[in-house]
């Protein structure tokens, strides 16, 4: 029955934001167990406390138990339930699934533990627990309900009504016409008892609503402003959120922030609505809610920010606002503008639409080429890049704030925006930080410790959450300089 | 389909149907106490382990529960309307051209909100998230329909105990006070967020219990015609929770949700019930003995016995709950707390001692809401006491 009330109900949509997304929920972890290499999936339940499902890929064939176990981060492995055996899927022996309960909201990390012939290994990816939806009560649904309370009530009158006019006859005696009135006096009084006590289950009803609208997932508020310092403009960002700044002590619903490759905020700006101009920055932090860029030089326009935030807990989210960038100014204003961080990047492609081709060009006649598959909403793909040197062989990739590429993947109506690495759709800074002390022996792919990879190939996991035109943009580092390629993408509703 | 029967209809009612207990009452008194039982034993589970779906064993008790009364109420009123005697028609209730006793309808409904809940729960957990509290709306229609089966179970016993003559009178009396005993443990499970021990030395605990628990008693007085009618309704509930007390930790189990802060290893128990015999006996003893006409006067001072009887008794023995003496098998002292109970000092302190201290206005509105739920119960079970279908 449950499948199917869960059917018949309809989800009402709102744009909601974890770590890296906006309106794409889904956890991507790629890398490995101990010995073993696997691919996890975790969609959060939307609601909370809430029921997660979780998959896990292993490929390889000696892979005898696999476990799955839901750690809150200040209870710890000695505060978690006995980890979930996950059972194989049917069809498909290299995937196996469990459910698992998120009881509380905050940052939560799920424990893979994968044993076999080859030994065993340990995983841990970062999950935040927070209430996205809000489930609506369709018309089949809603009309059951209605007849069936109306059922109720009435039935409670008639029968209040009977208690009234006869119950207490002697058997056999029929009522005359004063217990008849009785009776009719008793339904009128009843009614309107019953209908206050409805008001009353209405106004409950109401403020449960209330309170869980409240508790659902909003990110901090932020607002950013750009001024010209010198002859450069320089974005502020103020994290003004009364969440943030009023903390208590003791009770505090946010820890401070820790750095993710150093960086305390990896910001993202996409200008809009042709989403041709795109940057990957790393601001200043001035004091603990005040943060400065240098901004590169991007056309002026309206920009969309994105700056990604993890906490000390673990717990990672996305701080959006919109910003009028200017023209660069022509004359020197006073003070001096922050240098910019090394690993800041941008780029100006063709307005959305324009970058259909699988081929992108990047500098010097290296050439970015998406090995295209069909992209179908829902679906959990790896959607794979080859960076190409001028010669035409596969270009050798160097570490990019520890990573083999980043990707950021924005819907034409910004409804979807995401920042996903080979290794996934976390946070690396919440992952490093719920390692601590679980006793983990993973390792997503990470790559900050080679040189660089030959091959010149770059996978990221991701599931697009709704079909639409997309546009992404692909970062990679080649030759120590950071290079971005621009796509388009039309991606299939669900089937 | 005529709702009315003539009166030359019906033979000597009373002979006839004094010579048996009939089988439904027994069933809808053993519904009753499997949704008693299943209801504790859920919020043990909610407290234990935690994870739940609806085939759980004690969701299944509760509704096995409802099924058993709703079904026997649904035959007898077939039985009464299609194929019931003269006597059995006139000692019926019509609604929409059935008929049945009037405990048949009001378990019969009781059923349907049992059943109606079980969807609405579903998407109100699809909605909110799972069971946080024990009081939520679609708790309240299940509590409701739970409500209608205990009091369907209570109003079927009455009907045959105001008719009845015979050899099984007796029998039908003590079921009468059974099932006043199951709707008292009914009451104290809604409110049971508020009776903690640790609670018992606030203001709120006494204006709560002195609201609730006054009207049951005195409706089971008044309406049973057992020698302690109070008592014997009181103990039940006693009994009743002691009972799931001693039986629950038997039961190893560890939590399958986190976080989990306390580590349990066996069913968690109910806290040990309300000493609610002292202040019942209090009240079977002066209802025995009061000559006074006027219920007025009547419910003052049943009210004021109760209030400082009940006082008395919960104030002392709560110190005991908390204190190391009570922490055995038997008053189960320190065992209530649920796994994401976390550990400290405040589990053997009373609580909002700052905020809602036992101060004379508190307990002023105690007494109050005692004389005022005396008198709805002395209303109630005089009623009762004339109940004849």
């Amino acid at each position: 029955m449950k499948r199917t009330l869960a059917r018949l109900a309809f989800l009402i949509a709102i744009p909601f934001a974890t770590w890296g997304h906006i309106g794409a929920s889904t956890v991507f972890y790629h890398g490995n167990a101990g010995p073993y290499a696997i691919d996890v999936i975790v969609r959060p339940p939307g609601v909370v406390p809430g029921r997660a499902e979780v998959t896990v890929r292993v490929e390889s064939p000696d892979v005898g138990r696999v476990t799955v176990q839901p750690v809150r981060w200040d209870a710890g492995t000695k505060g978690a339930p006995a980890p979930d055996l996950a059972q194989p899927v049917r069809g498909d022996a290299t995937l196996r699934s469990a459910e698992l309960w998120l009881m509380d909201f905050g940052s939560y990390s799920i424990h893979v533990a994968v044993e076999g012939t080859s030994g065993s290994g340990k995983a841990v990816v970062p999950v935040m627990s927070v209430a996205t939806r809000r489930l609506g009560i369709d018309r089949g649904l809603g009309v059951l309900f209605a007849g069936l309370g109306l059922l109720l009530f009435v039935g409670a009158l008639t029968i209040l009504g009977a208690a009234a006019r006869e119950a207490v006859l002697p058997p056999g005696e029929v009522p005359d016409a004063a217990r008849r009135a009785r009776g009719r006096r008793v339904i009128a009084g009843s009614a309107l008892v019953l209908a206050l006590v409805l008001a009353g289950g209405r106004a409950w009803w109401n403020s449960v609503d209330a309170r869980y609208r409240a508790n659902m997932f909003r990110p901090l508020h932020i607002t950013t402003g750009v001024r010209s310092v010198a002859s450069q403009r320089v974005l502020h960002l103020a994290i003004d959120d009364p969440r943030w700044l009023a903390q208590e002590p003791g009770r505090n619903r946010f820890s401070p922030l820790v750095p993710d490759h150093g960086k305390l905020m990896h910001m993202f700006l996409v200008r809009e609505p042709a989403l041709d101009a795109f940057a990957h920055l790393h601001p200043l932090r001035l004091d603990p809610n005040t943060f400065d860029v240098r901004l590169p030089p991007l056309p002026a326009g309206r920009y969309v920010v994105y700056a990604d935030v993890t906490h000390e807990s673990g717990y990672a989210q996305t701080l959006t606002d919109r910003v009028d960038v200017p023209e660069a100014p022509s004359t020197a204003a006073p003070g001096a503008a922050p240098e910019p961080d090394p690993d800041d990047s941008f780029h100006v492609a063709a307005a959305l639409g324009g970058a259909a081709s699988p081929a992108a060009p990047l500098a010097d006649g290296i050439v970015m080429v998406w090995q295209q598959q069909e992209v179908v909403a829902g679906q959990p793909a790896s959607l794979t890049f080859q960076v190409r040197g001028s010669d035409g062989r596969p270009a050798a990739l160097e570490p990019y704030m520890g990573m083999l590429g980043h990707m950021a993947v924005r819907r034409d109506d910004g409804s979807v925006f995401a920042h996903i690495h080979p290794a996934g759709s976390f946070s690396m800074a919440a992952r490093q930080v719920l390692e601590r002390g679980a006793d983990a022996t993973t390792k997503p792919v990470d790559h900050s410790e080679h040189a660089a990879v030959a091959g010149g190939t770059v996978s990221f996991p991701f599931e697009f959450p709704q079909d639409g035109r997309y546009r992404l943009w692909v970062q990679v580092k080649v030759g120590d300089r950071i290079l971005t390629a621009a796509f388009d993408a039309d991606v299939a509703p669900k089937r | 389909m005529s709702n009315a029967v003539s009166l030359d209809q019906v033979g000597p009612v009373p002979t006839e149907r004094s010579s048996a207990v009939p089988w439904y009452l027994y069933a809808l008194a053993v519904g009753s106490t499997s949704i008693i039982v299943g209801a504790i034993w859920d919020i043990s589970w909610h407290s234990t382990i935690g994870r739940d779906t609806f085939w759980t064993p004690a969701h299944l008790a509760m509704y096995l529960g409802g099924i058993l009364g709703g079904l026997s109420s649904g035959w007898l009123a077939l039985k009464t309307t299609f194929a019931g005697s003269a006597a059995e028609r006139g000692a019926s209730v019509p609604l929409w051209g059935f008929r049945a006793p009037l405990g048949a309808w009001v378990a019969i409904w009781g059923a349907i909100a049992m059943l109606t809940s079980a969807p609405f729960d579903d998407w109100w957990h699809n909605a909110y998230g799972l069971d946080v509290e024990v009081l939520s709306p679609p708790h309240t229609v299940l509590a409701a329909g739970i409500l209608g089966i205990i009091l369907g179970s209570l109003l079927l016993s009455l009907a045959w105990q105001n008719n009845g003559r015979g050899p099984g009178t007796g029998r039908v009396q003590v079921l009468f006070g059974y099932s006043a005993g199951v709707l008292i443990a009914l009451f104290a499970l809604l409110v049971m967020e508020y009776n903690a021990p640790n609670q018992q030395h606030a203001s709120l605990f006494y204006q709560i219990s002195c609201g609730l628990y006054p009207i049951l008693l005195l409706a089971a007085a008044r309406g049973s015609k057992l020698r302690w009618p109070a008592t014997t309704a009181a103990a039940v509930y006693m009994l009743l929770i002691a009972a799931m007390l001693w039986i629950l930790p038997l039961f190893p189990a560890e939590p399958l949700l986190g976080p989990i802060y306390n580590r349990v290893t066996h069913m968690v128990p109910p806290a040990f019930p309300l000493l609610l015999v002292i202040p019942a006996f209090g009240i079977d003893l002066l209802l025995r003995r009061a000559t006074c006409k006027s219920d007025w006067v009547l419910a003052a001072a049943v009210g004021a016995v109760f209030f400082a009887l009940f006082l008395a008794a919960q104030f002392f023995f709560s110190e005991f709950l908390l204190s190391p003496l009570s922490r055995n098998w038997f008053f189960g002292g320190d065992r209530i707390w649920s796994y994401d109970a976390r550990p400290g000092p405040w589990r053997y302190q009373f609580w909002n001692q700052a905020q809602d201290p036992l101060s004379l206005r508190g307990l002023g509105l105690a007494l109050l809401f005692s004389f005022l739920s005396a008198r709805l119960g002395l209303a109630w079970g005089g009623w009762m006491a004339r109940v004849k279908r």
